[in-house]
């Protein structure tokens, strides 16, 4: 509905503006970020001295991982800056009852509790790696068919509706046991699955690994299907892997709002 | 001199009182870490979890490079090493350390040890020592756990004398991850936002203390001068002693004068670092005090 | 809600046997009951609530009254739709508020002592306007009323600052006026004067009173200050241990629970102690002044023989203090009910 646009620019402009006060320590941040993300890239430079690809055969030699590590810097960055702020002060929320406070409001409390604060020094990384993407995608040892690119945004898309799914179970798991358990790490650790193709997982732990990573807890499909589609040859499987996507991410968004629901309901309210 | 007789037996008395203080933490921070049973032991697991993913990562290279060695390091080798330098990080970082420091100097907290006979840096030294012994006696399962399924990658275990040195260099190891930082945080007597400084460290730190991969993989970057590679370069800086050495002494990658070189280079860098701090401590606490109030 | 029959109307907070319980772990003692909590917890269960019975008629003033951990607060959750109860019903305005129905939450407005509903980084204006959004608020309607409301509580210059500036005093003014802003048909308060100093707490007190009579709001006031209640409403529901100990008017507490009036006499110098003795039973002595509790039905009889006496000077009677009665009736509960320690973290 209209209101919630109205509401959800409201919040936009006003973290903007906040972010501007605090000028220093917006740059700081933007700089953080850059800065262990530029040590990453150097890591994977390094790698690739020693080998042409990674995983035999998966067709990731230097160009589309770099074109793999842009897609997960766009994804994340969005992700970084639009729902984690929000889901992770849930836990303060609880505890000082500002929880309550959403609870009376004729709003969605789901809305409001996932996207009222914003943090845009996180999308610093997000443009480094559309550049990053700019520099990789001309060197690729085959161009992508014009399609990718059609598919390719949708595709983002549906990666970060993965993610926020994800974000809104952890976020239910916060209301329900009320603590303290940093989302930030968490989410750090869960994610840290992501950060390489999914071929890497293969042998006899490999494969079970990546079966559940990809149709469980769909987050090698975050960036892998994206970034595999302009990087390597459409084949069948990809479409199949496309379609997959699409319905992890209307999956993860419609069962993660049931689970949220669902801990609404059992909400204690214990903060005095 | 005089003053001393007042107290009954003396040092003895106090040391007593000292344990006894210590032990009370100890048990206080134990209960503390029980009382959050699903998290303790969740999260001590969960910090292996980037290892799995490092484990496929590295097959994956092998396989694509269609070699056995990297830098002198087999598959195996690697997986090995980033378990130890696991070992070595639970013995070296301290972390919030720096931070602490610089906030109790922003927010003046400080100041209460300026006039107390308190000596600030041991305290913080005792009390670091007490949270990592706790961390060891809750961890040891889950370390023990991990490390018990991946045996097979170990290669046999060094000779006694390998083994002395190895838990040498674990102890330097954690003196020289407390002190660099305690020195860091000192900076905050003279700067106020100190967190830009602090990260800068911490980046070189991830980079150069072998955190994210061997050392000995810098061999073939060059640095300018002729003959002179990154990893020549490295191996005289601290950070290296925070992650890759103890870990490379186990392996048997620095043996014989190398190794002995190499210790004798931590225990340097250690005395730097005490030096530093304690020259920080009394140039930042006399330019403290000038301010008044 | 549709409305329904004009009686039913009338009857704003209807609440039957409402009952909330919780399941409270133990928090292990020692080092070793530690180690053994890894495996097994132990478990109570807490009753905030038990079995709650109220009516409330559109346009009352309610007071609810209770020591810490009484319930009031967890009542408040309740008809607020915050939490839902183990057993029993309740509705409000029509509407059974734990179903979280949007048309309700538009028509009610909570507020609580030293919790912010205010967003805190944004500068009061700005959360109003917010509240005007969120609760589709007509704009010309809702600027009359904004600044009706501020002037009422002169918080005109506090508008442009960032709510986490500001005082507790100040926040509380603004939370008010917040919650106004949508013209609710009920109002819950919890604590609202809590921490505040005595000038606020009057210029708030004012400012319910002025609010509720012209907008006939029907409102529900939880508070531990024994000042809220005498100087706001006329009913009273005291509140311990989950129940309700008694439900009317404030004078009839007196009746109700006292048999004794005070009767402060102002000797011409200190009496010896024997002679008072005789008149009541003495509670406080300080120098020439004696304070006595003398049961009602003997007034009559004792006051001449007090006003005979020449050595006496002057002599009051009043009604015992209404924060003693109920501070007597709280003790008294808790007398009665068994002495179980209340675990931190229970509403």
């Amino acid at each position: 509905m209209n209101r919630y646009l109205t509401i959800f620019g409201t919040f936009a402009r006003a973290c903007l503006v906040r972010d501007m006060t605090f000028r220093a320590n917006f740059l700081l941040e933007c700089v953080t970020g850059l800065g262990w993300m530029s040590m990453n890239l150097a890591f994977y430079l390094l790698i690739f001295s020693f080998t042409p690809e990674i995983g035999r055969g998966s067709g990731w030699s230097r160009e589309p991982f770099f074109a793999f590590v842009a897609t997960g810097l766009v994804i994340n960055s969005i992700v970084q800056a639009f729902f984690m702020p929000s889901a992770s002060e849930l836990a303060e929320m609880v505890r000082t009852g500002g929880l309550d406070a959403v609870l009376v409001k004729p709003l969605d409390a789901q809305f409001l509790l996932s996207l009222h604060r914003f943090n845009y020094s996180s999308l610093a990384n997000g443009i480094v790696g559309l550049l990053l993407l700019g520099w990789a995608v001309p060197r690729f040892p085959a161009p992508p068919p014009p399609v990718a690119w059609l598919l390719y945004p949708l595709l983002v898309v549906c990666g970060v509706a993965i993610l926020y799914g994800l974000i809104i179970m952890l976020a239910a798991a916060t209301i329900l046991m009320g603590r303290n358990q940093s989302l930030y790490d968490f989410w750090f650790y869960l994610t840290s699955f992501s950060r390489y193709p999914a071929e890497i997982y293969a042998g006899p732990w490999g494969g079970p690994l990546r079966m559940l990573c990809t149709f469980v807890i769909p987050i090698l499909l975050v960036v892998n299907v994206p970034a595999g589609t302009i990087a390597r040859p459409l084949s069948g499987e990809a479409w199949f892997m496309v379609a997959v996507t699409v319905v992890a991410a209307v999956l993860a968004v419609g069962l993660s709002r049931l689970v949220f629901q669902a801990a609404l309901t059992r909400y204690r309210s214990a903060s005095s | 001199m005089n003053g001393d007789t007042v107290i009954a037996s003396g040092p003895a008395t106090t040391l007593g009182i000292r344990l006894h203080t210590w032990w009370r933490m100890l048990v206080i921070c134990l209960e503390e870490r029980l009382a959050y049973r699903t998290d303790f032991a969740l999260g001590t697991l969960m910090r292996f979890l980037p290892i799995v993913t490092q484990i496929f990562l590295w097959t994956a290279v092998f396989a694509a490079a269609d070699r056995s060695d990297i830098a002198g390091y087999s598959r195996d080798n690697i997986i090995a090493y980033y378990l130890l330098t696991m070992i070595t990080r639970a013995f070296s970082s301290m972390p919030g350390l720096s931070s602490s420091i610089a906030r109790s100097i922003r927010d003046g907290s400080v100041k209460k040890y300026l006039i107390q006979p308190v000596d600030y840096v041991g305290f913080l030294l005792a009390a670091r020592v007490a949270h990592k012994l706790v961390y060891y006696v809750v961890a040891i399962l889950p370390f023990g756990f991990v490390f018990f399924l991946c045996r097979n990658y170990f290669p046999p275990a060094p000779d006694g004398l390998t083994i002395a040195a190895y838990l040498l260099s674990l102890l330097l190891s954690f003196l020289l991850g407390f002190f660099l930082e305690a020195t860091l945080g000192m900076i905050g007597f003279w700067f106020l936002e100190v967190s830009s400084i602090i990260f800068t460290y911490m980046l070189f730190q991830y980079l150069l203390s072998g955190h994210m991969f061997p050392l000995d993989m810098l061999a073939g970057v060059p640095t300018g001068l002729a003959g002179v590679s990154l990893a020549d370069v490295v191996r005289w800086l601290p950070f290296q002693y925070t992650a890759y050495f103890p870990a490379s002494v186990w392996l048997g990658k620095v043996q014989g004068w190398d190794l002995v070189g190499g210790l004798l280079l931590e225990v340097g860098w250690l005395a730097v670092a005490i030096l530093a701090c304690r020259l920080a401590w009394r140039r930042g606490t006399r330019r403290y005090s000038g301010f008044g109030g | 809600m549709h409305n329904r029959s004009e009686e039913a109307n009338d009857r704003v907070i209807e609440v039957e046997g409402l009952t909330k319980e919780y399941r409270v772990y133990d928090k292990p003692e020692g080092l070793w009951a530690s180690v053994q909590g890894l495996f097994h917890r132990k478990s109570r269960t807490i009753a905030a609530l038990q079995g709650v019975d109220l009516q409330v008629r559109r346009g009352e003033f309610l007071a609810m009254l209770g020591p810490n951990g009484a319930g009031k607060t967890t009542f408040l959750k309740l008809l607020s739709g915050i939490i839902t109860p183990s057993r029993g019903a309740a509705r409000v305005l029509g509407h059974v508020p734990w179903e979280r129905n949007d048309d309700f939450r538009r028509r009610f407005a909570l507020v609580m002592g030293q919790k912010n509903q205010l967003w805190w980084d944004l500068p009061a204006a700005e959360s109003f306007r917010l509240h005007q959004e969120i609760y589709r608020i007509e704009p010309a309607h809702f600027a009359r009323i904004r600044d009706d409301l501020v002037d009422m509580l002169d918080v005109g210059r506090l508008l442009g600052q960032p709510v986490r500036e500001l005082s507790l005093g100040e926040r509380m003014k603004l939370e008010l006026v917040a919650a106004l802003l949508h013209e609710p048909e009920v109002l819950f308060l919890d604590e609202p004067t809590i921490g505040l100093d005595v000038v606020a707490q009057h210029t708030i007190h004012e400012f319910l009173q002025t609010v509720q009579r012209q907008r006939a709001v029907t409102v529900i006031l939880t508070t531990h200050y024994m000042k809220d209640v005498a100087a706001l409403c006329e009913r009273v529901v005291v509140v311990t241990r989950g129940s309700i100990l008694y439900d009317g008017s404030l004078e009839q507490i007196v009746d109700r629970f006292t048999t004794h009036k005070v009767v402060t006499l102002d000797f011409e110098s200190a009496p010896p102690v024997a002679q008072i003795e005789r008149f009541g039973f003495p509670a406080e002595v300080r120098g020439p002044r004696v304070t006595l509790r003398i049961d009602r039905t003997r007034i009559a009889a004792v006051l001449p023989q007090l006003l005979a006496d020449r050595q006496i000077r002057d002599v009051s009677v009043e009604d015992v203090p209404l924060e003693e009665i109920v501070a007597g009736l709280f003790r008294g509960a808790a007398a009665q009910q068994e002495p179980a320690a209340e675990p931190a973290g229970v509403p």
